[in-house]
């Protein structure tokens, strides 16, 4: 009676910490952030008590609808690419680097060590008129004259896919390492050819590291903001880039709380999508 | 590998392997070659990032000298160090608790310790800025550090949590039956076990930290100027190649603390990681 | 080896704080980055003994909302002139005293009674400069004069815009002979869809590191501010910088004193010392950007003293627009930028 009293005691104090900074320096704050999109504003920028729909009727309007257009197919494309380039590289990892795999995966983060803004500036160097790459070009004689490719969309989504992809290796790895290989290589002395093995084992098994790595991916890449600016030039403005506009540039701290709260809504909705995903992948087993 | 040489299976499997081989080749020239042409023209003479002038090891005498640089490096590291102590140890002893000990809600804050990753760091960052001018908190070192340890707990959690789950019990059993009480048992048996994954999860919550700039954007006060802030603001004066310089030392310095402190938990740090 | 370890992490710690060094007196202060030369901060803790901790911001904007925000901790504060009337009306500058400032004299005339503040209530005028057009000479064919160089199809992909509502503006107004603080729902709205048909001739907008971008060529004219660009023209002879023939704008950074300074007296110290003749020569030498103090032009070498992008003619800066704070025009400019920057 006394030893389980104990217990819960003990366990209440290991969870008080990690309790107290959710509830302190997430949920109240997120509380706060909801409130204020109902309220309203004076011109210089002062949150005035009241209640309001318009931060959120405002936000239905087209040039939003533009912008949150936007963001989705930033996000799908930079998705997919790291999906199509981190499975066969996590693939390879996994089953064919051998003792090299520790090694291959530490290399992926070396990039990391580098501080974020350094690693983008190399990639405004090597993309710029005079860079690497249109050095590369002109002396092979591919292009006569240097190819702008700074303030494009393929310059966001070469920056965006260079931030994300070990987030994309990572759990993918992951799901695939556990998977037998006797098993794949069973399959495949049962008469199943190698690409039948593929995709009715070896993929279906990693589906849930695929999914997370989507997750993962995905919601992280409506918010960001220094991505688009530095290397797409600015021009197609995402989420994150709205809600550093109306928060700092036009200080409508209702109308970004607005927009926080919804994008909040769509993660929320990404984290369902998984979740029911991942069920069903489970189920499939 | 007991594939039958000669076989069509064989001819696509290496296909297969062949396609992983390739991607993957690509995939780590086009993740390393910038740092390599970053760290490169590190050594630039010339004030070019592109146009290489000759040898020269001025950009690095400069960043070595550039008090400002060196400043924001002291308020990083600090930032960094406690946000990661801090992260590492209210996260170690929230996984050691989701997996040892049932409780009301334990899914649910499972669930909620893991949420920072999905929720856009640039909407956590305006919540806590509303909410600290709310509360008439004061901008400075306080809300940094909270705000970087939002951004790492998630992974610190994560990373404990797998370890504790791969515990094997019985190993705990033994000691209490020969007669080791709770606390003795944990810091004996239990807490040299995971001392790997809590490692593991020091360094990646400091690295987070380091490496910050949306949190930091929000939560910086008087003097809290870290690394990331000051490049901001470095590059907005050019791209030199005394930025370069900067990249390198990072990456000379990275390299050096993992071969001086984790020689020793790597080995045993992969081997987690592979299990 | 563990606890060693981690003894040894918290003993990294704590002498990283013990490291920061203690002064007797403290001043903050919040300025913009690259106007201030660390030089002249460090002379300033040599003769008076005063730790100054400088802080740098990037916009207007991000200096309010931090302010906004309300417990910054610092005491003087950089704004331009619009941020002046804002942050005035937010409550948030204290009335300063002139008597207190023994340098105050030595700011030319001009810079004595601005619109903004009349009569220097609340903040002191210190660097000024313009917003016109950096060009790289080896991409045009002859020198750019007019923002209109901005909207030719001929310059496609090699553009970029200031990334400021404000600034963006300046340049969507005055090409339509509009003033640049215009207040006029229709020139606003005409200016929105100027700007609006510019964007897909533009490679983007960039307050970043767009004298970079010019000085390497990737751009061949970009909206700048004048002391954003002088380094890259000390730098390259190819770049150059003009005020457009329309005008541009002129503007103000000057310091004012926060209410809840921790250290107001330090504050009015630091404001009497950067607005000595030698001080101020110095900040323009190495910053280049002009003062207010028009004694220092005397002290400076020739060929700042006589740069037409740091002192402009008279009969040019006659002509520039000085943007204020533009009150409840300020959400029409929000919601055309909005649209210029969410449109194709």
């Amino acid at each position: 009676m006394q030893r389980a009293r104990r217990e819960q005691l003990q366990t209440g104090l290991m969870l008080a910490p990690s309790v107290l900074l959710l509830g302190l320096f997430v949920l109240v704050p997120l509380c706060v952030v909801f409130a204020y999109s109902f309220a309203l504003r004076d011109p210089y920028g002062a949150v005035l008590p009241g209640f309001t729909l318009d931060n959120y009727k405002e936000l239905i309007q087209g040039v939003y609808l533009q912008i949150f257009l936007n963001s989705f197919s930033l996000a799908a494309m930079t998705t997919g690419l790291c999906l199509l380039i981190g499975y066969p590289v996590a693939y390879y990892i996994a089953f064919k680097a051998g003792r090299a795999a520790p090694a291959l995966l530490l290399l992926l983060l070396i990039p990391f060590w580098i501080n974020f803004l350094i690693r983008i500036s190399a990639w405004v160097v090597l993309l710029g008129r005079g860079g690497l790459i249109n050095q590369g070009l002109l002396a092979s004689g591919l292009t006569q004259l240097p190819i702008g490719m700074l303030g494009t969309v393929g310059a966001t989504l070469v920056g965006m896919v260079y931030a994300f992809l070990p987030v994309t290796v990572f759990p993918i790895y992951a799901a695939l390492t556990p998977l037998d290989r006797r098993l794949l290589e069973a399959g495949a002395d049962l008469g199943a050819g190698p690409g039948e093995t593929f995709w009715r084992i070896t993929l279906p098994l990693s589906l849930p590291g695929v999914l997370a790595a989507a997750l993962f991916v995905f919601v992280p890449s409506m918010g960001v903001f220094a991505i688009p600016v530095l290397l797409g030039g600015g021009k197609e403005i995402i989420l994150g880039n709205l809600i550093v506009q109306l928060f700092l540039e036009f200080r409508n701290i209702p109308a970004g709380s607005a927009v926080s709260i919804l994008l909040l809504v769509f993660s929320g909705f990404g984290i369902l999508l998984y979740m029911r995903a991942l069920r069903r992948v489970e189920a499939m087993k | 590998m007991t594939a039958r040489t000669g076989t069509p299976g064989w001819a696509m499997r290496n296909l297969v392997y062949g396609v992983s081989g390739w991607v993957t080749l690509l995939t780590y020239l086009f993740m390393l070659l910038p740092i390599a042409v970053l760290i490169g023209f590190a050594f630039n003479a010339g004030k070019s990032t592109v146009v290489w002038t000759g040898f020269s090891l001025r950009w690095f005498q400069k960043v070595v000298g550039n008090g400002n640089i060196l400043d924001a490096l002291q308020v990083s590291l600090f930032v960094a160090l406690a946000s990661a102590a801090l992260s590492t140890a209210i996260g170690a002893v929230a996984a050691v608790a989701i997996t040892r000990r049932s409780f009301p809600g334990r899914d649910l804050l499972a669930a909620a310790l893991a949420a920072p990753l999905v929720l856009p760091e640039i909407v956590l960052g305006v919540a806590l800025l509303v909410f600290m001018s709310f509360a008439g908190v004061t901008l400075g070192y306080a809300t940094m550090i909270v705000g970087h340890v939002l951004v790492s707990i998630p992974f610190a959690t994560l990373i404990v949590r797998a370890a504790a789950s791969s515990l094997d019990p019985r190993l705990e059993n033994a000691a209490a039956d020969l007669g080791a009480d709770e606390w003795q048992t944990f810091r004996m048996v239990t807490l040299p076990q995971l001392m790997p994954a809590i490692l593991t999860a020091f360094i990646l919550s400091a690295t987070l930290s380091f490496d910050n700039l949306v949190m930091s954007t929000f939560t910086s006060g008087v003097g809290t100027t870290t690394l990331p802030l000051r490049i901001y603001s470095m590059l907005k004066l050019g791209i030199t190649p005394e930025i370069n310089a900067l990249g390198a030392l990072m990456v000379l310095a990275n390299v050096t603390i993992l071969l001086l402190v984790m020689g020793r938990y790597l080995p045993l740090m992969l081997k987690t990681n592979r299990q | 080896m563990t606890n060693r370890l981690i003894l040894g992490l918290a003993a990294t710690a704590l002498s990283l704080v013990a490291a920061l060094p203690a002064f007797a007196e403290d001043l903050r202060i919040y300025g913009w980055a690259g106007e201030m030369p660390d030089e002249v901060l460090a002379d300033f803790q040599k003769e008076t003994g005063i730790h100054v901790t400088f802080d740098t911001f990037d916009s207007n904007e991000s200096l309010i909302a931090k302010l906004d925000a309300g417990g910054s901790g610092y005491d003087l504060v950089n704004p331009s002139q619009y941020a002046v009337q804002i942050l005035i009306n937010r409550g948030k500058l204290v009335e300063l005293d002139h008597a207190k400032i023994d340098t105050y004299g030595k700011i030319a005339p001009t810079f004595q009674n601005v619109s903004y503040d009349t009569g220097n209530k609340f903040s002191i005028p210190y660097v000024w400069g313009t917003t016109g057009l950096a060009y790289n000479k080896t991409c045009v064919d002859a020198p750019i004069t007019s923002w209109k160089s901005l909207f030719d199809e001929k310059y496609k992909g090699r553009v970029y815009m200031l990334d400021n509502m404000l600034a963006a503006y300046i340049a969507g107004l005055q090409v339509n002979g509009f003033r640049a603080n215009s207040t006029n729902p229709a020139e606003i709205e005409k200016a929105t869809e100027t700007l609006i048909a510019q964007k897909p001739l533009l490679a983007g907008y960039n307050s970043t590191n767009f004298a970079d971008l010019v000085s390497s060529g990737e751009a061949c004219i970009v909206e700048s501010w004048s002391s954003s660009v002088l380094q890259a023209i000390a730098d390259n002879p190819d770049v150059v910088y003009v005020l457009p023939e329309e005008g541009g704008t002129m503007w103000i950074d000057g310091y004012a004193i926060l209410k809840d300074a921790p250290n107001p007296e330090a504050a009015y110290k630091f404001l009497s010392y950067i607005l000595r003749p030698e001080v101020a020569a110095k900040t323009t030498e190495l910053t280049k950007t002009a003062t207010v103090v028009s004694e220092s032009k005397a002290l400076l070498p020739k060929e700042i003293a006589e740069n037409p992008a740091v002192f402009p003619a008279e009969a040019t800066l006659a002509k520039a627009d000085f943007i204020l704070d533009l009150g409840d025009a300020m959400k029409l400019y929000q919601d055309g930028w909005t649209k210029v920057k969410a449109a194709k």
